[in-house]
């Protein structure tokens, strides 16, 4: 089971790995923000939940503008 | 869910040295914020930057972290390197590998003393250079003396396409240096006895922590590592300038505490009639603008 699951991280697109570093990101900066544990988290969701939704629109964008390419 | 402080922990940075707290924001993220007390702020520092910045070195392979200024310009510290300085002690090895290396660091063609590793590779038919299988195994080698001076012989065990084998080794042997960027060592050497006589065993040995970290790789190396590991490397490296970055914000937090607060404000409307309030403009005056006649 762990082996398979090896490859199957090893086949992974490398765009999924925006998921983390933005969950990072967001954490990180928000933790920069504030002072209180529940208001860091919090901030850190809605950041990710913008971010991600961001990266989303232009993810759509650029594949409705390559769209037959 | 609120754990709001006392009202006199308003300000827990004030509360220790703020010289030390600083010095141990920039050695370690977080390190900073625990010594004043800020445990889950440390800890989120903590896992969050030094996560993202080892998840970097993974998966570059160790091929991450190094500083090489071209020859000639007088800035002595690349961009690429002056991101990644700034998530402290883990980025500094990177100084002091670049002299390591040009000290009695070349490539070996003969052991001097005997040489246990595991080793992973292939065998390759020295004729048609074609892969003959995958190796995976433990490889001992140690000098001897042979008929024209001294030679690396040994033997290799472990498996060959999942086959157990035993393998005689000696002649074509070739070590990588002991401190090079990355933390495989490439190894390769001839098999004498069997079936497999005449091939080469080709593959790499683990390299220490210690002489692979935060060494600037070679022009080759960099290419071969890049053409391989293809965007996953440019991943890698922009996840370490990232963590880099990322703990600068800590250190201002732990010197100069949270940008908007301790979040737990409440916002106050201003009162219209507050004449000390040099914000509330009186609604009887006047409005002069740019384009008021005078």
């Amino acid at each position: 089971m762990p082996s398979s699951l090896l490859v199957l991280a090893q086949t992974v697109n490398v765009t999924w790995y925006l998921l983390p570093l933005a969950m990072i990101i967001s954490l990180v900066y928000s933790a920069s923000r504030f002072e209180l544990p529940d208001r860091i988290l919090r901030r850190a969701t809605w950041l990710f939940l913008q971010i991600i939704g961001f990266m989303g629109i232009v993810f759509g964008v650029l594949w409705v503008l390559s769209y037959k390419m | 869910m609120s754990i709001a402080p006392a009202a006199e922990r308003r300000k827990p940075w004030e509360e220790r040295n703020v010289v030390v707290a600083l010095i141990l924001a920039v050695l370690v993220p977080g390190l900073g914020h625990l010594y004043q007390g800020r445990v889950v702020k440390g800890l989120i520092y903590f896992f969050g930057i030094l996560g993202l910045f080892f998840w970097g070195v993974k998966l570059g392979e160790g091929i991450v972290v190094y500083n090489t200024p071209e020859k000639g310009l007088t800035r002595k510290i690349t961009l690429h390197y002056a991101a990644q300085f700034g998530a402290g002690l883990v980025s500094y090895p990177a100084l002091l590998q670049k002299q390591r290396i040009t000290k009695n660091n070349n490539t070996i063609r003969q052991l001097d003393r005997p040489l246990s590793a595991n080793f992973k590779g292939s065998l390759i038919d020295s004729h048609s250079d074609a892969e003959a299988g995958k190796l995976d195994g433990v490889i001992t080698l140690k000098p001897e003396s042979g008929e024209y001076g001294p030679e690396t012989k040994g033997i290799f065990t472990g498996k060959l396409d999942g086959q157990p084998v035993k393998l005689e080794l000696g002649g074509n042997f070739f070590l990588d240096r002991p401190i090079a960027a990355g933390f495989r060592r490439t190894l390769k050497i001839g098999v004498t006895g069997g079936i497999e006589n005449g091939r080469v065993m080709v593959g790499s040995i683990p390299r220490s922590f210690i002489d692979g970290y935060g060494v600037p790789p070679d022009p080759d190396q960099l290419q071969e590592v890049t053409g391989r590991l293809g965007k996953q490397h440019e991943l890698a490296l922009v996840f370490t300038w990232i963590a880099g970055l990322l703990n600068i914000l800590a250190i201002w937090d732990c010197v100069q505490g949270p940008a908007y607060g301790f979040g737990d404000e409440a916002w106050q409307t201003p009162d219209p009639e507050d004449k000390t309030n040099p914000t509330i403009i009186d609604p009887s005056l006047p409005v002069v603008s740019a384009t008021t006649p005078a």
